[in-house]
């Protein structure tokens, strides 16, 4: 029959009606049932953001506003014109002439304050206001192209805003041998479903928190409250992560896109101080710094806005030049994580790149609101921009050193050594290198417990170690390579970070588990000692063996992909609770803690099971969860047969639940803290050097070499060949 | 007299079309595989010209098929297999003993057959077996960049080249074949004037039926 | 040969010193702990073998490159050369002194000087007159100012082509010559060779002296007077006929493993047909143009047979 007429026929002509009318049906309940069913399934509440600090200013205010956000610029011009004058005051005088010149005025100002008053701005209301002359935005691309995207689109699917990703380009290798991501059942990896780098908990269980601390000095015992959480170094600003983000379909409710703090970032002068945990009637949520002020002063990225957070992880919140942690807030003022996460500063005091005026974005070029990390990356977190290079190569090329007389030879270790290796000869004292999570400590000062940091260190060997490194890294951030010379010795899993053998090490260890036993008497000091600084003395005869093998089988592909240099990486262990039915040879699944139990009563047990009834934590131990990630999560993380839905909560006591270090340490990189004075040659080129040459897979007589005190002695004018006993092949 | 009319204004119209190329695809081929010879086209030249004519070659090819199957051309392509071959062995038979004694035809142009078994066999081999290895090993060529390196272990572009020249051989035989044979209709023109005109008459002087009509 | 015979000869000297019971043991690493750092080729590899060792001349800017290869320079025809032959000098110093970095390296004069210069495939003195009329000799731009055999040929690295290497990386091996200095032809948008149909597959399957060099007598190897563009090779049929001009050339490399790995109906058949329109095979022209005059002889005869029998019977029926 002809198909035209056979779609004319009554009976197929209501079928068709029928199909469309359900295709209809499934495309409303798409939009509009779905993400409600969705926010009860993962237990999250989106509802309408408001913010105090936005506020309508008159035309008048404005134009004060205006006047004092140029004064300084104004002032600093009009000094250099009368820069010198035979009195004081007359020259002061003509500077505050010149000063409220109009053409002064204009000039000085920052831009948005012409743009907002032309276009009768006179509230910042989020996003809405950006996008009213930002809809789209220029891209220019590497290859010289150039493209148009949606703004909000093209931030609300970069990793600043959804902190993970389903793509694939991850360098991170399962300990099954697989590429993360790589295949066709992708998942969603990145910090959303990721223990923090110092791991504590998950974002989701720990998005915002106030907590009453009761510091013991200065406030009469009085509770003060404290904010506390991931979502204040996030951009989102509603009252979770944007968990829609982890699915194929759906999108973030257009609410919480009205959250997204563009100030953050693209304000020059933004208050930290708002910058803290509020409560209103749906729940938790971050503040942000709206007002009209820091809206007019939106300027080109500079690294003091990525610092603004990105201090935290690097310099620490301790840091002595950590801008934001100088400004915690009005009230709820944010608790400050005492030891640092990689203690390498990116500041003009103590990192030579800030110090000669380089932004962030110098190296780290966006596309848009993709933002590259490297192709380099040993941990999981997400990157935008996987196959974008962010290296030193780029700018300083292959021959860098030019100054010394010995500039050949510094040039010659590049093939080998990164020029991190080098360059940052240490990191801040406060890294953390062994935190127990399970043990806290109260912190008088505070009025809060605290995981107890069991060994801080920024010593190399100690808070850092060298490694061969080829761009590859394991689930657990772990870094892959291996020496050059193709060696089957070097095994850093087995070895380096899997164990702590310097003494000094081990006795800070000790001395540290003998001041916990006053405050935990059951602490078995020789096994804790063991079990810091030996974490594979966890792990059965059986699972030693199946990690060894699997280390074999499954990795060292990936260890000896590409070409491997020796980096300097910042090791860090901690002692959690792990669901041991999801056990492996490379660690268990770690389990978060409640913020508000933790820090207040310093009953970590009572925490994690605070943290595990969370909703979506919930869902995890469900089927459906299991199947869209769970399994394949535990693949990679080297859990044979999957991930175990067996819930550890019965009858509100933790089953199954045991503190344990992870089984090696986590290896993270270290990119900043440059110094401009590397490392001297003897600090590796003599014997007990700052590198095991032994340990990196060199053999013997390669070490003899390497570490031969002559190698750096001016040679006298040698005797010929005759003299040379055979000497060793190239 | 009897008239047929046998040749339609597109078979005419492809088949010239085709011996024209055809005629093109010899010389400038020869001019690049001989190259440097002084009646021959100079070897860049020939390249173009070669590259262009095989290009219309394949679409002329194309044309034909897609007019067999849409129109009832086709049919004298469909092998009739009841009595084949007797018909080609008599059809042999005359070629190689019959013609030399004027014996009679054995075989008789009809709307329905209007190629004996033995040319039906022939033009089902050069139009459906040998013109398409030609085009596409031409087509390899054209595109040899994009060839693997090797194929069944040979150096693949050798392997095309061989395959090519091979079967351009193998059409030039038969071009020269059939050049010949359309001479032995009931005339010697009698053919080639059909494939011009789209009439086949055979009016020639000794056909006895002509002459009874008359 | 020099070298491995020093070696030998301190070893013999070192067990005549040493006790019986350390000859056995190996005295790599004493070479390095009494600090002598000697000119043996391993000595200078020490250092010379880190792949990044170079800097920045504070004059041209450019980097000056010291990476010497060692598994390259053990398959370069040089590998037998002690370092210090050519570089002669008192490079057991480090820092290098000045005197001895300046001197200027000469291939031809030691070249002329071996003993059988004359028997080699390639005379230096030929190889000198070549290049005094090679466009990189004469040409008057700036760029080639000071050229030089180096500027080609790294003697740390170089080796003939020889007869059995693959076809595919002698190309490679040789254009990357060219291209290292004349990098722009491969520019994405290059318009150099446009003119040249299916320019990419020329770039891989033939080297650029092919076209870029003057042919020489049969049984020379290939000339060292480089072609300015306008002078070089554009007319096809000198590769792409029986001109053999390829097969003296690029393809005098194929024969052998030909004949090794095939045999010799392989290389009958193959030899000739690595290019279109050398796809002349020999046997199937000869088959095939064979085949043809045999069809045409029958057909003429046939045909003549048929004109007989139509005179019969135009006879038969005058007759009649």
């Amino acid at each position: 029959m002809n198909p035209i007429a056979t779609m004319l026929d009554p009976k197929y002509t209501r079928r068709l009606f029928i199909g469309i009318g359900v295709l209809i049906a499934l495309a409303l309940a798409y939009r509009f049932l779905y993400p409600i069913i969705f926010d009860a399934y993962v237990g999250k509440t989106n509802a309408p953001l408001t913010y105090d600090t936005s506020k309508r200013l008159t035309d008048v205010e404005f134009e004060a506003l205006a006047q004092s956000l140029s004064e300084d610029a104004r002032r600093l011009k009009a000094e250099a014109v009368v820069a010198v004058d035979q009195n004081p005051f007359a020259r002061e005088v003509k500077i505050e002439m010149l000063m409220n010149t109009e053409s002064f005025i204009r000039d000085s100002e920052p831009r948005h304050i012409k743009y907002f008053r032309e276009a009768g701005i006179r509230q910042y209301e989020g996003p809405k206001t950006c996008l009213t002359c930002h809809a789209t935005l220029e891209v220019d691309h590497p290859d010289g192209t150039r493209s148009t995207v949606n703004t909000l689109d093209d931030l609300v699917n970069s990793v600043h805003f959804k902190f993970q990703t389903m793509a694939g380009g991850f360098s991170t290798y399962g300990y099954d041998g697989r590429q993360v991501n790589a295949g066709p059942h992708k998942i969603p990896v990145g910090k959303i479903d990721r223990a923090c780098g110092i791991p504590g908990s998950f974002t989701w269980t720990g998005w915002a928190a106030l907590i009453s601390s009761h510091p013991e000095h200065g406030s009469n015992g009085e509770v003060v409250l404290r904010s506390e959480g991931c979502g204040q170094c996030h951009i989102g600003g509603n009252y979770q992560p944007a968990t829609e983000k982890m699915m194929p379909v759906g999108d973030v409710p257009d609410m919480a896109k009205e959250g997204i703090d563009c100030l953050i970032c693209h304000a020059a002068h933004y208050d930290m101080n708002q910058r803290v945990v509020i409560r209103d009637e749906y729940g938790l949520r971050w503040n942000q710094d709206r007002s009209l002020r820091a809206a007019l002063t939106v300027a080109p990225i500079s690294s003091e806005t990525c610092l603004r957070c990105h201090q935290h992880n690097m310099g620490g919140d301790a840091y002595a030049h950590n801008d934001a942690a100088q400004a915690l807030g009005y009230q709820h003022q944010r608790l400050l994580h005492r030891g640092a996460k990689r203690g390498n500063p990116f500041s003009p005091a103590d990192d030579a790149h800030a110090a000669a005026g380089i932004q962030c974005t110098d190296c780290h070029r966006p596309e848009g609101h993709k933002i590259p990390r490297g192709r380099l990356g040993v941990d999981l977190v997400a990157n935008d921009l996987p196959d974008k290079t962010v290296s030193c190569e780029t700018c300083h090329g292959r021959a860098p050193h030019n100054a010394s007389e010995n500039k050949a030879l510094l040039n010659g270790h590049i093939a080998r050594l990164a020029c991190e290796t080098c360059h940052i000869p240490r990191l801040e004292d406060n890294n953390v290198v062994l935190r127990d999570w399970v043990h806290p400590t109260w912190d008088a000062e505070e009025g809060i417990w605290e995981p107890t940091d069991v060994y801080r260190s920024g010593e190399p060997g100690k808070g850092f170690t060298y490694l061969w490194f080829n761009g590859n890294g394991t689930f657990l951030a772990n870094a892959l390579g291996n020496n050059p010379n193709g060696s089957d010795t070097y095994d850093p899993l087995m070895q380096q970070i899997a164990r702590i053998d310097d003494s000094e090490v081990i006795a800070a260890v000790r001395a540290k588990a003998t001041e916990l036993k006053q405050q935990y008497p059951a602490i078995d000091i020789e096994r804790y000692v063991q079990m810091a600084t030996d974490p594979l003395s966890q792990l059965s005869p059986e699972l030693l063996e199946q990690r060894r093998a699997m280390i074999q089988a499954n990795l060292r592909t990936a260890m000896n992909d590409g070409k491997s240099r020796i980096y300097p990486f910042k090791l860090f262990n901690a002692m959690m609770y792990e669901d041991m039915s999801n056990q492996g040879p490379f660690g268990a699944m770690i389990l978060p803690f409640d913020y508000n139990i933790y820090y207040e009563t310093g009953d970590t047990a009572a925490s994690v099971k605070r943290a595990i009834q969370d909703p979506i934590v919930q869902r995890m131990y469900q089927e459906p969860f299991k199947r869209y990630m769970m399994d394949e999560f535990m693949a990679y993380f080297g859990v044979s047969g999957g991930w175990k839905t067996i819930y550890p909560l019965v009858n509100d006591q933790l089953v199954n639940v045991e503190p344990h270090w992870m089984r090696q340490m986590g290896t993270l990189m270290v990119n900043h803290g440059i110094q401009r004075q590397g490392h001297d040659c003897a600090a590796c080129h003599a014997p007990n050097g700052i590198m095991d040459f032994k340990l990196l897979g060199y053999t013997a007589e390669r070490i003899a070499e390497l570490q031969d005190p002559a190698l750096l002695r001016k040679p006298s004018v040698t005797t010929l060949t005759t003299a040379a006993p055979e000497s060793v092949a190239p | 007299m009897s008239a047929l009319y046998l040749y339609s204004r597109w078979v005419r119209a492809w088949h010239w079309l085709n011996a024209l190329l055809f005629i093109v695809l010899m010389y400038t081929g020869a001019s690049m595989h001989f190259a440097g010879g002084g009646w021959l086209m100079p070897f860049d030249r020939a390249v173009t010209v070669h590259n262009t004519a095989g290009i219309l070659l394949t679409v002329g090819w194309i044309g034909f098929v897609i007019g067999n199957v849409t129109t009832d051309n086709g049919r004298h392509y469909r092998v009739q297999w009841s009595g084949f071959f007797t018909r080609l062995f008599a059809q042999a038979q005359y070629y190689g003993y019959g013609i030399f004694h004027n014996a009679p035809h054995p075989f008789h142009v009809t709307a329905e057959m209007k190629l004996n078994t033995l040319q039906q066999l022939s033009y089902l081999g050069v139009m459906y077996g040998l013109m398409p290895l030609l085009i596409m090993s031409g087509w390899a060529f054209l595109f040899s960049v994009s060839l693997p390196e090797t194929l069944f272990g040979l150096p693949s572009v050798w392997l095309i080249a061989m395959a090519h020249l091979t079967l351009a051989y193998a059409l030039v035989l038969f071009l020269l074949v059939h050049m010949y044979i359309i001479t032995t209709g009931e005339t010697v023109t009698t053919n080639l004037r059909a494939m011009l005109t789209g009439w086949h008459r055979e009016d020639a002087p000794h056909s006895s039926s002509h002459q009874e009509a008359q | 040969m020099h070298n491995r015979l020093t070696k030998r000869a301190s070893g013999w000297l070192a067990g005549a010193v040493l006790l019986s019971a350390l000859l056995g043991t190996s005295s790599t690493s004493t070479a390095a702990i009494h600090g002598q750092l000697g000119t043996d080729n391993s000595d200078c590899l020490r250092c010379h073998r880190m792949e990044t060792l170079a800097y920045r001349d504070p004059q041209s800017g450019e980097l000056v490159d010291l990476h010497v290869n060692g598994e390259q320079f053990g398959h370069s025809a040089h590998a037998e050369v002690p370092c210090i032959d050519c570089h002669q000098g008192d490079f057991g110093q480090y820092p290098h002194p000045a005197a001895a970095l300046a001197q200027r390296l000469d291939c031809v004069g030691c070249h002329e000087d071996q003993p059988d210069a004359h028997e080699r495939a390639y005379r230096f003195q030929t190889i000198e007159q070549e290049f005094a009329r090679s466009i990189h000799a004469t040409s008057d731009s700036p760029k080639v100012k000071g050229f030089n055999c180096h500027h080609c040929h790294d003697p740390h690295t170089f080796r003939n082509s020889a007869i059995g290497q693959p076809i595919a990386e002698i190309v490679r091996s040789d254009n990357q010559l060219c291209l290292s200095c004349h990098s722009k032809i491969r520019e994405p948008y290059s318009t150099a060779h446009l003119w040249l149909p299916k320019r990419d597959k020329h770039w891989q399957a033939v080297r650029c002296l092919e076209c870029h060099t003057p042919l020489t007598d049969l049984g020379q190897p290939v000339s060292h007077q480089l072609l300015a563009g306008k002078d070089s090779n554009f007319d096809c049929v000198n590769c792409h006929s029986q001109e053999q001009r390829l097969l003296q050339r690029l393809y005098q490399y194929r024969s052998a493993t030909d004949l090794e790995n095939s045999g010799w109906l392989s290389k009958a058949i193959l030899n000739q047909s690595y290019v279109v329109g050398m796809s002349r095979s020999p046997l199937l022209d000869a088959l095939g143009l064979g085949v043809m005059g045999l069809t045409l002889c029958v057909l003429i005869a046939h045909g003549w047979g048929r004109y007989r029998a139509y005179r019969r019977f135009r006879q038969h029926q005058l007759e009649q």
